[in-house]
């Protein structure tokens, strides 16, 4: 399991080293605009084909480039309705704050819980070994970070069901 | 690439799926002789023809999805395999990516890691970042990342 892990990251890891090679290209349909081709989408002629890197049925990532930016879209395991739900949240929660993060998307792509826009300026202004390892190391930290939710929030409820079914002895 | 200096261009499609029912029968007697490295690279011969049959294109998948599912040891098949698969290779670990199959996706992510030390990064951007637009965009042409005998293969997929 956790080898498979590791060649999923590698995987998406090499894929974005690869992918990450953009540079500034002004809007070709309005003069002094400058957009992400990516979430455009009006010219086929600077969009490559997405790459779909699946760790299995339930987990995936989709990776759009562009001439002038690249989307990460991410599908994190829930196992059940508990994970589901603490994922939704958590992760709607991140997204509220995209402003921090700068390179996060306020709304993921449809079928996605996540999403990453990263654009040629932040290429210039950041590292892109970097930017490559802040995405690759959300993507493990996420999985510990809902186990850790999903462990207090039973740990809670059984704490409290406790204490309720006490008065009842 | 196997075929790169001259692709085929093939307008037939039953042809094409004539000549991929003899590969299959010749791929299950290399395996069943346990070749799975003989049997991989007549998969992947001949994949690189020029057709937009859907059929085509996945009964060339079913014939290279059996191969690569066949193979144990990684290291020991690309020592094997000419460099010239190695582009067409990565393009089918792609789409075997893109299936969701728990088994597939393991055994692409395991030949993709070993392929990419091999072939290195230029090997994923050729094959499985190509272009949906019919032209190429100029600063591709300028930088020289498509050949120009290679161009028009990549639109295969």
């Amino acid at each position: 399991m956790a080898s498979t892990l590791r060649l999923y990251l590698t995987c998406i890891r090499n894929t974005l080293e690869a992918a990450m090679c953009l540079q500034n290209f002004p809007c070709q349909e309005v003069e002094r605009h400058n957009k992400p081709e990516v979430e455009l989408k009006t010219s086929p002629e600077l969009l490559l084909n997405p790459v779909l890197i699946c760790r299995n049925e339930a987990e995936k990532c989709l990776i759009e480039t562009s001439i002038n930016s690249l989307r990460i879209s991410l599908k994190v395991k829930q196992a059940d309705e508990l994970e589901n739900i603490l994922t939704k949240k958590f992760l709607r929660f991140l997204s509220m704050r995209a402003e921090a993060f700068q390179v996060l998307r306020r709304k993921p792509v449809q079928g996605y819980d996540i999403s990453f826009l990263i654009t040629n300026y932040h290429c210039e202004e950041m590292q892109k070994h970097k930017l490559i390892d802040f995405i690759v190391q959300f993507m493990e930290d996420i999985d510990k970070e809902i186990s850790e939710l999903k462990m207090s929030a039973n740990t809670r409820g059984r704490l409290v069901a406790t204490e309720f079914l006490k008065q009842f002895i | 690439m196997a075929g790169a200096e001259g692709f085929v261009e093939a307008d037939n499609a039953e042809a094409i799926m004539i000549r991929i029912e003899h590969k299959t029968r010749k791929i299950e007697s290399l395996l069943k002789q346990y070749k799975p490295v003989e049997a991989l690279r007549t998969a992947l011969e001949g994949t690189h023809a020029m057709t937009r049959d859907e059929r085509c294109k996945s009964a060339h998948w079913i014939v290279v999805h059996r191969a690569l599912m066949a193979i144990k040891d990684v290291d020991g098949m690309l020592s094997s395999l000419d460099s010239e698969y190695y582009d067409i290779l990565m393009k089918y670990l792609y789409k075997g990516l893109s299936t969701g199959d728990r088994p597939t996706c393991e055994q692409c992510l395991r030949i993709h890691e070993k392929l990419t030390e091999r072939a290195g990064f230029g090997c994923i951007l050729r094959q499985k970042l190509a272009f949906q637009g019919t032209a190429l965009p100029m600063y591709c042409k300028r930088d020289g990342l498509f050949p120009q005998h290679m161009q028009r293969s990549y639109f295969s997929m």
